[in-house]
């Protein structure tokens, strides 16, 4: 067929003539406006493939042995009876793969399997291939492992003081050292005992942040295949496959030539999948075992052991502050209960203060964060890294502060705004910043001016405001080489095929790809197809976390997109005779700006670009600006690109009786720099204060102690104990998009996956103070915990202070 | 979350059922709505040797009144008394409960003869039928005897139930005219077990005393609880906030809670309190007190 036969039946798909004008009028034809997600309808309808859908031919199916213990040294292992069991292909342990890893690269503390020691119940020590996983399961009861039980550490307390003659959790880095001490970072900017000493006002709060875990509806699964050519696959449900390639490769000692890592659809990962897990280094090698493909999903239960969720943290803070409440000193000290590996740990403890520091200007401020080895599952990064914890305990105090000074809690944060284009105290470079915007929408929104302090006892409204960064400037492994690249083809038929290591967890990078391309190249968004997270065919991007997806991929697609676009754009101009700036490539069509009616469909510019240019494919990269952050150590970590900005308030209803705490409404305003496409940009708000409220009001992971026997033992590992809240039980949420049009995103975008669970917390807690009087300083805010703090006495005598406070100020008004 | 490996069959008769209870004692388990059975199953917590599923039996599905009582079948599903205009009319108490136990699915398959049978004493069945004074009905390979509900709940899990017993039905008293019934119940988040809750029964005499009182404690002791005291101290009284407060105070002293992941002892406690008093409040107002 000749290309202008294809014509009728194009232009019949693209966008009509009359709506062309007002679309060619238009800053943009795509960017912004409400869309569906490219992968929404397969999802809906069943049809994505996750990796525990895969199944292969001969494909074996493993199980790991975990420990009983929760410390103690593996003083033998015998897997004969298992190897002997009818159906049993192979059993590795420990001594098989005896290579430590670790996301981090200086704190690779970690076995596929214990080698000679397990460190919390649940750590794995050998596993199985069988023909069926009932199999498996019999060959793992018939493994011998004897364990000489150590000390135990469940308490940060007892790790970081250990009683003379236990041993520590992990070998000391340094002789001398405390070997359950992961990392201890004190930094201080201005001098902050001066500042408190001279401060009017000086709040003082001690905090504790339950850990909480992700609870993505996927179990981990990973499926291994190892080719009789020496090539190893791994299908695994990942959020990191660039480097889960990098280090099976390091552990099994192979080419990373020859490793190749594919993350199918993903339900779910939160950060629960942002580092390499036991079960993928153990399908590898039993693969290699076994020439055959071997799959492992872990049980409900097992997701909660690998967990690297949220760490608890006990917090002690100081704020010191004028009489017209600019903050002069911020002083935070933080333990930090790591569980039995480093994880992202060593992040974890800067982020928990270098991340604090935006959206007010301190005066002053140190902390001072340590992060020590439990007898516990690892916690890591789980939705908004580090800073979840220190945000709650900064913005309750900020609420506390404002009703010590009698000022509204709103007012106290305009005062304290940073700014734009600005350096925070510890010299992160912030650029757009709409945080008063986001503080002046939930307070219109919420009728906040009538309502605070108004409302009868038992109802109250709460604020809190938040950043987050949207990427790191320093990936996690030191390199030079680009953060993200993308690469896209032009087909001559008009479809466009975008190639992007982006991985998609349910965020929309898959679709962030799609719109950028489509406004871009003019072509409808049905014509792009995006081929992610296959380390055969894709470029490199270091995967979904730190929310970074959205500014650096976005800005490698735009990069190849737009040199593309610069191609097609020039061939028209020389056919049609007119300067380039007058071809626009929109709705379906390449067309002439000022005369609309010369216009082609966009495959047709396509093929005569190719005729001129040859074939039609790009590469585009996007990496970090490096030369942004302080010059002291570890001023590199929390230096982002730029940096989202959030305010809630929440409505809460308290019933003193019995300690309910209902959140009726939710008001959040989050600074995105551009909405991309404000659909998926809601869904994160919305599913970030989902979550933020769910750790306020009931999650909690937390283990047996020695009173109630089996010390260390998980208390709740399953979706009947671990409470996340339904659909019912959660509150109206009102996501309100703020756009700063940030000049490091892509259109101005920034992040919007994480910020927006941040201030969620805060919010609540301020609610109920304003509701009925009482403080929660430590999560979750369960009804027994409410209950308790208001068996005060003079919790009801503070609410009528409160409240008469304002009653009083209104009346002279 | 794989239940172990276990053989299933579906008899088609009430006596082929018993038969088979009967051969395999305590091996064998019976299979209703499985909302408790199969959460057991598959965190291997149960590993019965075979399920005997009695769906397929005809003639335990009645739901309606006879001879003074409501019957309820042993394949009455919590919907089916969700959806009853009966009991909503006269029987507030059963509807309230059944539409606070677990979610919608769960309620299209679960039986309140199972919720009784499993004796969990967290399950929210028990503490309303004890409130309601309702009579058992197995049958075993003796035949049917009638346990009153007073006497079926022996211990942790367990009741007067011989392993070779099915549970057929659940006999309920009819209630006298003025007579009014509430549960109130207390959960973490929607479809959880009751942190505690309530469940209380009143009949008014013509002169708006309290002519018999029942009230029944979920989840707060190793058996589901009637509050006795409590239930002394209502009947011949006039149903005013003091009195029914009094009560509560002492349906709070017979609950035997102990601390968990839900609460501390001190907290459920008060919780009985708050929630029996508010319980015996809508039983008044639904009595026409």
């Amino acid at each position: 067929m000749r290309p202008e036969e294809l014509r009728g039946r194009q232009a019949a798909g693209a966008v009509p003539p009359e709506e062309l004008d007002r679309l060619v009028q238009r800053e943009f034809a795509v960017i912004g406006a409400r869309l569906r997600r490219v992968d929404g309808v397969a999802k809906v309808t069943g049809r994505a493939v996750y990796t525990d859908d895969l199944t292969f031919p001969g494909m074996l199916h493993g199980k790991i042995l975990r420990s009983p213990h929760p410390h103690a040294r593996i003083v033998s292992i015998d897997a004969s009876e298992a190897l002997a069991l009818p159906g049993v292909h192979a059993v590795v342990t420990g001594r098989d793969m005896p290579v430590p890893y670790g996301i981090i690269p200086w704190t690779r503390d970690e076995y596929p399997l214990c080698v000679d020691r397990v460190r919390y119940i649940g750590d794995g020590v050998a596993a199985v291939a069988a023909v069926d996983e009932e199999t498996a399961n019999r060959a793992l009861g018939l493994i011998r492992v004897e364990y000489e039980p150590l000390h135990a550490f469940l308490e940060p307390e007892e790790a970081l003081d250990p009683p003379a003659g236990a041993e520590p959790i992990h070998a000391p880095t340094k002789p001398g050292r405390n070997g359950n001490v992961t990392k201890h970072v004190h930094l201080e900017f201005g001098d902050v005992d001066a500042e408190l000493a001279a401060s009017d006002v000086v709040v003082e709060g001690e905090y504790f942040f339950e850990g909480t875990t992700h609870t993505a509806i996927e179990p981990h699964c990973a499926i291994g295949y190892y080719d009789p050519t020496g090539k190893l696959t791994v299908w695994s449900a990942t959020q990191v496959p660039h480097y889960l390639q990098r280090e099976l490769a390091r552990v099994l000692d192979l080419d990373v030539a020859r490793v190749r890592v594919v993350q199918p659809a993903v339900g779910g990962a939160f950060g629960g999948k942002s580092e390499p897990f036991d079960l993928e280094f153990c399908v590898a090698k039993l693969a290699m075992a076994t020439g055959r493909p071997v799959k492992i999903l872990y049980t409900r239960e097992e997701v909660f052991y690998a967990h690297r969720g949220r760490h608890p943290m006990k917090m002690r803070h100081r704020l010191g502050a004028s009489a017209d409440g600019r903050l002069r000193a911020v002083d935070a000290q933080t333990l930090i209960d790591g569980g039995a590996y480093a994880s992202f740990g060593l992040v974890t403890t800067y982020y928990s203060g270098q991340l604090l520091t935006a959206p007010y200007r301190f005066g002053s401020y140190r902390f001072d964060s340590t992060r020590v080895y439990t007898n516990k599952p690892a916690c890591g990064p789980k939705r908004g890294h580090g800073s979840v914890q220190p945000r709650f305990a900064l913005e309750v105090q900020l609420d506390k502060l404002a009703e010590r000074l009698g000022v509204d809690p709103i007012e106290l944060r305009r005062r304290n705004f940073l700014g734009a284009d600005t350096r925070t105290i510890n010299e992160l470079r912030v650029q757009s910043n709409g945080f008063l915007m986001c503080l002046e929408a939930v307070e219109r929104a919420s009728g906040w001016k009538e309502r605070f302090r108004r409302l009868p006892y038992g109802r109250g409204l709460g604020v809190a405001g938040s950043c987050y960064i949207s990427g790191t400037n320093y990936p996690i492994y030191p390199n030079a080489m680009p953060q993200s690249a993308a690469q896209i083809q032009l087909e001559r038929s008009g479809r466009v095929t975008v190639f992007t290591g982006a991985s998609e967890i349910g965020q929309g990078s898959d679709s962030v790809p799609a719109y950028i391309v489509a406004e871009e190249l003019g072509v409808p968004l049905d014509y792009v197809r995006v081929v992610s997270a296959d380390t055969d065919l894709v470029p490199v991007d270091l995967g979904a976390y730190s929310s970074r997806e959205t500014l650096m991929m976005g800005n490698a697609v735009l990069d190849a997109a737009r040199k593309l676009r610069k191609r097609v754009v020039a061939s028209m101009a020389r056919v049609w005779e007119i300067p380039p700036e007058r071809v626009a490539l929109v709705g379906g069509w390449a067309l002439d700006r000022t005369d609309p009616e010369r216009r082609v469909p966009i495959s047709e510019a396509f093929n005569i670009a190719e005729a001129e240019h040859g074939a039609l494919g790009a590469t585009g990269s996007y990496d970090t600006p490096k030369d942004v952050h302080g010059a002291y150590r570890g001023g590199t970590i929390g230096a982002s690109p730029a940096y989202s900005f959030t305010a809630h308030v929440a409505e809460v209803e308290v019933e003193p009786e019995t300690g309910v705490v209902r959140v009726e409404r939710i008001w959040v305003a989050h600074d995105c720099g551009r909405a991309l496409n404000p659909v998926l940009v809601e869904g994160q708000i919305e599913g970030s204060t989902y979550m933020g409220f769910a750790e306020a009001l009931m999650e909690a992971q937390v283990f047996k102690g020695p009173e109630q026997g089996r010390a260390g033992l998980h208390n709740a590992p399953s979706l009947l104990d671990y409470r996340i809240p339904t659909s019912v039980d959660t509150p109206e949420l009102h996501a309100l998009i703020v756009e700063s049009v940030d000049p490091e995103g892509p259109y101005g975008a920034k992040e919007a996956g994480e910020g927006p669970l941040h201030s969620s917390i805060p919010a609540i807690a301020n609610a109920i103070f304003d509701a009925v009087g009482v403080r929660l300083d430590a999560l979750p805010f369960s009804p027994p915990a409410v209950w308790r703090a208001l068996q005060d006495p003079a919790a009801r005598a503070r609410w009528e202070a409160t409240h008469g406070a304002r009653r009083a100020e209104v009346a002279a008004d | 979350m794989i239940p172990p490996r276990f053989d299933y069959v579906a008899p088609a008769s009430l006596d082929e059922a018993i038969a088979i209870l009967h051969a395999e004692g305590e091996e064998a388990k019976v299979l209703s709505g499985g909302q408790s059975l199969l959460p057991l199953l598959k965190l291997r917590l149960a590993a019965p040797r075979v399920l005997v599923d009695i769906n397929r039996i005809p003639g335990l599905d009645r739901l309606d009144e006879a001879d003074g009582a409501l019957r309820i079948g042993a394949l009455v599903r919590e919907s089916d008394v969700e959806a009853s205009t009966t009991i909503h009319a006269h029987y507030p108490l059963l509807a309230d409960t059944a539409a606070v136990v677990a979610d919608p699915l769960v309620r299209n398959r679960a039986t309140i003869c199972g919720n009784i049978a499993h004796a969990d004493p967290a399950n929210d069945h028990p503490a309303t039928l004890l409130a309601l004074r309702a009579v058992v009905v197995a049958r075993g390979p003796a035949g049917e005897r009638t346990i009153p509900i007073d006497d079926f709940f022996t211990g942790l899990f367990a009741t007067a139930l011989r392993p070779d017993e099915i549970v057929t039905e659940i006999r309920v008293p009819a209630p006298p005219p003025r007579s009014g019934g509430a549960y109130l119940k207390l959960e973490r988040k929607v479809g959880d077990f009751a942190t505690a809750a309530v469940a209380a029964q009143l009949t008014l005499a013509d002169d708006g005393t309290i002519a018999r009182a029942g009230i029944g404690l979920t989840n707060v002791g190793p058996t589901p609880i009637r509050a006795r005291q409590a239930e002394a101290r209502l009947t011949g009284q006039r149903p005013d906030d003091a009195v029914l407060a009094d009560a509560a105070r002492l349906a709070a002293a017979d609950a035997q809670p102990v601390a968990d992941r839900r609460g501390s002892a001190d907290y459920k406690r008060d919780l009985v309190r708050v929630l029996a008093f508010r319980a015996l409040r809508r039983a008044v107002e639904r009595a026409g007190g």
